[in-house]
């Protein structure tokens, strides 16, 4: 089981149901828009983690303005482009705007789940980051507290120590009124 | 991958406390051989002591920055434990501004703030971002002076440059933060220009004297001086006293602790985080 969702958004129904059928094979979630509008819809609807998206759509929203709003959406979202030969320059100008990859038509399906298997481990990897960082941020926190409140009890001990070391050497009090002094220092203490 | 030999081990470790402080301690062999064994690979060298004498003979001094770079540990993010920042918003920056408020509304004064170990610069831009968005309008009373300073060029070029990418983005900065501060650049974020123009960045190697860096109102040394003998340590706080006002303010890492190490500071309490000043 795949655990990636992937919105497929072309405006080419047959290309549409043979990606969904073959997406769905590989065990992915699977979302369908016929253009960018129930592209941008789906996107604000649902969790997404990959756009799949033809770069030419009839319309005012393309490939490039579905990338723009997913990536509005969510920084996370990985966002492919599919596109045809004559196009590769503006799809390169895409990977600039934040688009994780392009493919060009027809679709290589070998190359597809390469690059979508890349990007499920890159999200394992960053989720086990996570986890790791969430753990030492736990053991960082509970050491800090602890430390923290040990460093102000020590320089208070500090103060109360210097205290009775002053008294102690204090010539002009009586030897019973040092001991008295530094009693009531050390009692506060406690 | 190239196998350290235990006499290959005494003599890189002490080499790189030479150059750089760090304590790095010998039984973690593995830690010298993944972060040191592809500069040996990429030099040529079949064995570290190899490396250790090209180092060494190296005039332009380019391998010792390679090997600095890469056995100095750059993790840093947006905002670190939030605790300094709340610190700084709630209770240092307040203080030191009225401290500082010039007599007349036609004069400048300046407030320095140093982040001793800046890394890639996330630290510096928060204390930034937290005094733009603490004082915002009355920026003119004050000229703020911040410095980052960091021993690895590297992160001093990528501080200077203010650019992140998503995962560095991604970690520590709300939304409205970010966008406020920060302008999409590709696939990442660049400073702004007026938050960047706040802000320099220079390389300093925090075991030689802080020649001409004069005195700072704030200083912020996290997460550094762990990686530095007890003896290192204690001249590296030392010095830092001598660099802090009088009545300037020093945050060190949440799970460090200046008991035993310079008793020039006292450590004083601000709700749940600590700060340290000069004993009076």
């Amino acid at each position: 089981m795949n655990n990636l969702t992937i919105l497929v958004v072309d405006d080419d129904p047959v290309i549409r149901r043979l990606l969904e059928q073959r997406l769905l094979k590989e065990n992915y979630e699977v979302l369908l828009a016929e253009d960018g509008y129930v592209g941008n819809d789906l996107l604000s609807g649902n969790h997404v983690d990959v756009v799949l998206t033809d770069l030419m759509m009839p319309g005012d929203i393309g490939g490039i303005e579905v990338l723009e709003f997913a990536k509005g959406l969510e920084r996370n979202i990985e966002v492919i482009l599919i596109t045809a030969h004559s196009s590769v320059d503006t799809a390169v100008e895409a990977m600039k705007k934040g688009a994780s990859d392009y493919l060009e038509k027809p679709i290589n399906f070998t190359e597809l789940f390469l690059r979508l298997e890349k990007i499920a481990t890159m999200r394992s990897l960053l989720r086990s980051a996570e986890d790791l960082r969430q753990a030492m941020d736990v053991t960082e926190s509970t050491a800090a507290e602890t430390i923290q409140n040990l460093e102000v009890m020590t320089s208070t001990l500090q103060i109360k120590v210097d205290s009775v070391e002053t008294i102690l050497s204090n010539e002009s009090l009586a030897s019973e009124d040092k001991v008295s002094d530094a009693l009531d220092i050390l009692q506060e203490i406690s | 991958m190239l196998k350290i030999t235990p006499a290959e081990l005494k003599s890189i470790a002490q080499y790189i406390h030479d150059i750089s402080g760090i304590y790095l301690d010998q039984s973690k062999s593995y830690l010298f051989e993944t972060r040191l064994s592809s500069i040996a690979e990429e030099l040529g060298c079949s064995s570290y002591l190899a490396l250790y004498d090209k180092a060494r003979r190296d005039p332009g001094k380019i391998i010792e920055r390679q090997i600095i770079d890469a056995i100095s540990t750059n993790e840093t993010l947006f905002f670190r434990d939030n605790g300094p920042f709340e610190l700084l918003k709630h209770k240092i920056l307040p203080e030191i501004i009225d401290l500082r408020t010039p007599s007349s509304p036609r004069l400048k004064t300046n407030i320095k703030i140093w982040s001793a170990a800046s890394s890639t610069g996330q630290e510096l831009y928060s204390v930034a971002m937290t005094i733009k968005d603490l004082i915002g309008t009355q920026m003119d009373n004050f000229n703020f002076k911040l410095l980052g300073t960091d021993i690895s060029d590297n992160v001093v070029k990528q501080a200077s440059y203010g650019k992140y990418n998503k995962f560095e983005i991604e970690r520590g900065l709300p939304r409205p933060t970010l966008q406020k501060h920060f302008t999409l650049f590709g696939d990442s974020w660049k400073v702004k220009d007026e938050l960047r123009a706040m802000v320099n960045f220079r390389k300093l190697n925090l075991m030689l004297p802080f020649t001409g860096l004069g005195k700072f109102d704030i200083i912020l040394c996290r997460n550094v001086a762990i990686y530095f003998t007890l003896a290192d340590r204690k001249k590296l706080f030392n010095k830092l006293a001598d660099s802090l006002t009088d009545d300037g303010f020093l945050i060190i890492g949440s799970t460090e602790s200046l008991t035993g190490i310079c008793p020039r500071f006292v450590p004083k309490r601000h709700l749940k985080a600590i700060f340290y000043q000069k004993k009076t």
